[in-house]
Order: structure tokens, then C-alpha cells, then sequence
């Protein structure tokens, strides 16, 4: 598709980068991951106005612009209201390397949640994939407090 | 309300997946000059300028340090917008604000991404580093993820989608700026493509591209001497939404972004059947099924329905709304320039510059952004000032 043709070839530069960050999970985040990790509960917030108990927890709901209230445990059972199947090596921005395909991807609905999230399905093959079907959150053994603490969502029967 | 306002002169680069005989400032001066000659100025003419474009993609920050001395703004009055993929419409909206508010009388915007650059997928994975990227999938999976539920929701079919490719490629034909330029692309082509998160398949999806496109907002006064026809800014209304994917039940379906900000942008000038009053639409369509839920959100027709219309042709070159003459989203993508030049393909149709593109007698053109599923722009231009 190259269209704008040139006599010569011009300089480029590659560039490698590794950078560093710190960032502050503040205390909704904090909160969420320990309990994780600690107990293995996952854990909503509810607006004590509008009443969605929200994941990911956050110190504001934005419908309401309230404080958010309390703690709600939910899940690890959910709803599949969303599917898909990778089959492109995209990079896992947390590791900066493409993760093997094909992988499901799914927007989750844990039972007693309003927000859905996107999490990794254990089912790659979108013929077994639909939606509505049930789901539970797998947790792995050893677990660091942070998100891929849930290692995939598994297909369940109910 | 602010004062009138309109655009009376567009310039772009041609776009293509690699230009590799520029740097970004060189691509941002082509846009920004051909717009200076086609609005009949000099950068002299010029107050100030609006850049636009998507942070992290070129692995550069302050774009206004790299490219502003391309885009004229040496010792002006200079802004950046930056905002994903309203970044262009958005820019636009800033533009047409500085003239509306009546402290500046001649306004340049240049939205611009040089995508060959950088990594894209690298930029998109950027999101929130506690949520959301540990299963960062850029945008293919959240839109797959979404279209899931559409599909589920509205009974789109895949040949529907595959339709919306097939005239998108067709008519970028007839732009000689635009990208992917396909003149005999099948439906039965674009559903064989690889799938890259299932349902959605390479032809299905917007390229990335190398571009700029400027545009020069005018007060009244200067638009009716120097613009034969100005394209008047009629509505510039932006809404944001929920930014976590999940928060949002069926958002492809619903797009509340996009049904708010329409329905305001209607009401402001007045329109109750947009299918029927708009002569032309450039639409932000990153995808084909956001293209045809776009049509539903936009009130084209009854929620549902999105899908007849592509299967009818209501929106092909001689159909009764034609939508993205110019190819839109899906056949070039340069992020930060796709808003800006869906605003300067809705003005050109106006100015009746459109070449081989152009429908006949536009008077009242809808231009739209889309970033990231949170936030929508909807631009009405009009040959009347209102
Ligand atoms: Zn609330």
C-alpha cells in the first residue's frame, strides 16, 4: 500500500525501552487485591445510592457521584455476558510479551455484581463459547495481589 | 451560543500504512499547507492552532515540541488534544470553540498519527495497570468482546458486517487520500479473511496509517468573504461514559456516547428524521458491526434495524443517506487524524470539492469521533449559517 515512493532509503532508529513504574493502587485497589490474596474472596462496593455493587471497586460511583459504601462479597460464580476468542499474539501489558493464542476472552457478570469484567475464560473454542453460560473464577495457588491472582474463568454446569 | 463559525479549508496527506520518506513534522506541514492554499491563506493568516493526536502510539510525548513548528504555531496561540480516537473530532470541536467564542477569527487544526513510528498495540495496552491490562487484548478484543452481545442482541449477521467492508473499500476508491483501496472486494473475501478475535476478521477491522489533515475554522465575517461556500459548524456536542468496558450492559448496542450526544446535536439544530435530513455522513467507524450499530445510535432507523440498511443499500453512494463517501475509519486510520478527516470530508461535501467522491447538492453533513467506547463527538455542518 505503499504509495509514496522514495529514491532512498532514510535513516531510522530502533529504540528499546524498559521502563519502570510505581503506581499507587490507593485504597479501594488495596483493599480488593488483600482480601484476594489473603482469603480468596472477590470483592464489590456498593453505592449506597443507586445500590450497583461495582468492579472494579473505586472510591466514586460515577452515576451517582457519591462515595461509594460498603464491602460486597460476589462471586466467584458469574455469567458469561460477553465472549471472544484471540487469535492475534497481542502484548499482555503486563509483561510486554504477546501471550499464546488462541485464547477466550469474556466480560464476566459474578453473581451479586452490577459491572461485568473482562477476565480470561478457560474455553478457547468460540462453538462452546455463548452467552449466558456459567462460569467460575479459578485462583491460583500462590497468589501476588493483583489481578492475574484469577487465572482464568472455568466452564461449569449448573 | 457562541458566535457563527465555519470551516473553509481542508488539506491532507495521502495515507498509507508507511511513509517512510517523512518524520511526523513533514507530515503535519503537507496537511497543514494544504490546507493554508485551499482556504486561500498564509500561515501569517493564521491565530492560532489545535493539535491533535494519540499519545504513546509513536512512543514520543509532547507532540506539540516534535510537529508544531510543522503546523505553524511557532509563537501562536497552541493547544494539543489528545483523547484516543476523538483526538481529530475533538481537536475539530476545540477549533471551531476558539472562533465561536470570539477571541480568534482564523483557527487551524491538524490531527495527525504516524502509526509506522511506534507500537500501537503496545499503546493501547497502556490502560489501567491494576484491571484491565493484564487481559489487554487492544481494541480487536474489547470490540469482539462487544460485538458478541450485538450480535446476540440485534441478530447482525456476518454478512451485514462483511457488506459494511465491501463499500467502505469500494468507495475509498474515489479518495485519492484514502489507505485501503480495494475495488473488487467480495463479501465472500472479506469472510474469508483470518479471524483476529473471533467474530471479527482482518477486512473487518481498520488499518493503521500513516497521515495528517488540517482544517481552518473561520469567524462569520471572514468565512463569507473569502469561502464560496463555508461549511457552518451548526452542533459540536462531545458526551464521556463509563470507562470499564463491563460497566455498561450491551455498549455496542447502546452507545450511550453516541445516542446522547446526537440527540443534543439534533435538538440544537433542529433535526427529527436524520436519515431523511442529512445529505451525507462521515462517521467514525472503527470497525464494520460499530458501523451499523452506529446507524441505530444515530437514529438512522429503529434500533434492530441497523443491519437492513447496509442489506438495502441506504447507505451506498446513491443510496438515500450515503455514509463515509471517503472510505472512512475502516480504509485509513492515521488515530489522531481519522476525527479531524471525517470533519474535513463532511466540510468538503459542503464546499462540493469532493471530486469523485462528492454527492450532489449536500447541504446538511453529520460527522462523528469514537474513543475507546468511553466518549463520542457528533458535529452537524450545514451550507446555512443558521
Ligand atoms: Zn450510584
Amino acid at each position: 500500500m505503499k504509495r509514496n515512493s522514495q529514491q532512498e532509503e532514510l535513516l531510522r532508529v530502533p529504540v528499546h525501552m524498559k521502563l519502570h513504574y510505581r503506581f499507587p493502587a490507593g485504597a479501594h485497589y488495596d483493599k480488593f487485591f488483600e482480601e484476594m490474596k489473603e482469603t480468596g474472596k472477590i470483592m464489590g462496593v456498593k453505592c449506597p445510592e443507586c445500590e450497583r455493587v461495582l468492579l472494579p471497586p473505586r472510591p466514586v460511583c460515577g452515576e451517582c457521584f457519591v462515595r461509594t459504601g460498603e464491602w460486597v462479597q460476589v462471586g466467584p460464580k458469574g455469567t458469561v455476558v460477553a465472549y471472544t476468542s484471540i487469535y492475534f499474539p497481542f502484548v499482555d501489558g503486563t509483561t510486554g510479551k504477546p501471550r499464546p493464542i488462541p485464547y477466550g476472552a469474556g466480560l464476566i457478570q459474578l453473581d451479586g455484581a452490577y459491572s461485568a469484567i473482562n477476565h480470561i475464560l478457560e474455553e478457547g473454542d468460540p462453538e462452546k463459547l455463548h452467552i449466558g453460560m456459567r462460569v467460575e473464577a479459578v485462583l491460583t495457588e500462590e497468589r501476588e495481589g493483583n489481578i492475574g491472582d484469577i487465572l482464568y474463568f472455568k466452564t461449569i454446569e449448573e | 451560543m457562541g458566535k457563527r463559525a465555519a470551516i473553509i479549508g481542508t488539506g491532507q496527506t495521502n495515507h498509507c500504512s508507511t511513509r517512510e520518506d517523512v518524520n511526523e513534522m513533514e507530515l503535519v506541514y503537507e496537511a497543514a499547507t494544504a490546507a493554508l492554499k485551499d482556504a486561500e491563506m498564509t500561515i501569517k493568516d493564521i491565530d492560532a492552532v489545535v493539535l491533535a493526536n494519540m499519545e504513546l502510539f509513536e512512543g514520543r510525548a509532547l507532540h506539540d515540541m516534535w510537529c508544531g513548528e510543522g503546523a505553524g504555531a511557532l509563537l501562536k496561540h497552541s493547544f494539543k488534544i489528545s483523547t484516543g480516537g476523538t483526538s481529530g473530532t475533538s481537536g475539530a470541536i476545540s477549533g471551531y470553540y476558539h472562533v465561536a467564542s470570539g477571541l480568534f477569527d482564523r483557527v487551524m487544526v491538524v490531527g495527525f498519527e504516524k502509526h509506522s513510528d511506534g507500537n500501537t498495540s503496545a499503546g493501547m495496552a497502556l490502560t489501567d495497570p491494576f484491571w484491565d491490562r493484564h487481559i489487554a487484548a487492544a481494541a480487536i478484543g474489547n470490540f469482539a468482546l462487544s460485538v458478541s452481545e450485538y450480535m446476540a442482541d440485534r441478530g447482525v449477521t456476518e454478512e451485514q458486517s462483511a457488506k459494511v467492508a465491501v463499500k467502505a473499500r469500494r468507495n475509498a476508491c474515489n479518495n485519492p487520500h484514502a489507505h485501503l483501496q480495494m475495488p473488487d472486494l467480495t463479501v465472500e473475501e472479506v469472510l474469508e479473511s483470518p479471524i483476529l478475535a473471533y467474530p471479527v476478521r482482518r477486512l473487518e477491522m481498520c488499518p493503521q496509517s500513516d497521515g495528517a489533515c488540517a482544517i481552518i475554522f473561520a469567524s462569520e465575517e471572514i468565512a463569507k468573504k473569502s469561502c464560496a461556500r463555508p461549511a457552518w459548524v451548526r452542533a459540536a456536542v462531545t458526551r464521556h461514559d463509563h470507562i470499564y468496558l463491563g460497566e455498561v450492559k450491551n455498549r455496542l448496542t447502546t452507545m450511550r456516547s453516541l445516542r446522547e450526544a446526537a440527540k443534543v446535536a439534533y435538538e440544537i439544530v433542529g433535526i427529527r428524521e436524520p436519515l431523511k435530513e442529512f445529505d451525507v455522513a462521515e462517521i467514525y467507524d472503527p470497525l464494520t458491526y460499530a458501523e451499523i450499530a452506529w446507524y441505530e445510535a444515530l437514529g438512522f432507523c429503529k434500533d434492530g434495524e441497523g443491519g437492513k440498511l447496509i442489506d438495502n443499500g441506504v447507505t451506498h453512494m446513491d443510496g438515500e443517506l450515503p455514509v463515509n463517501p471517503s472510505g472512512g475509519v475502516i480504509s485509513t486510520n492515521p488515530v489522531g487524524a481519522s476525527g479531524t478527516i471525517r470533519v474535513a470530508e463532511g466540510a468538503l461535501q459542503i464546499h462540493g470539492m469532493g471530486g469523485k467522491r462528492q454527492i450532489p447538492d449536500v447541504n446538511l453533513a453529520l460527522v462523528t469521533g469514537y474513543g475507546v467506547y468511553c466518549w463520542s463527538d457528533v458535529l452537524v455542518l450545514s451550507s446555512k449559517p443558521g
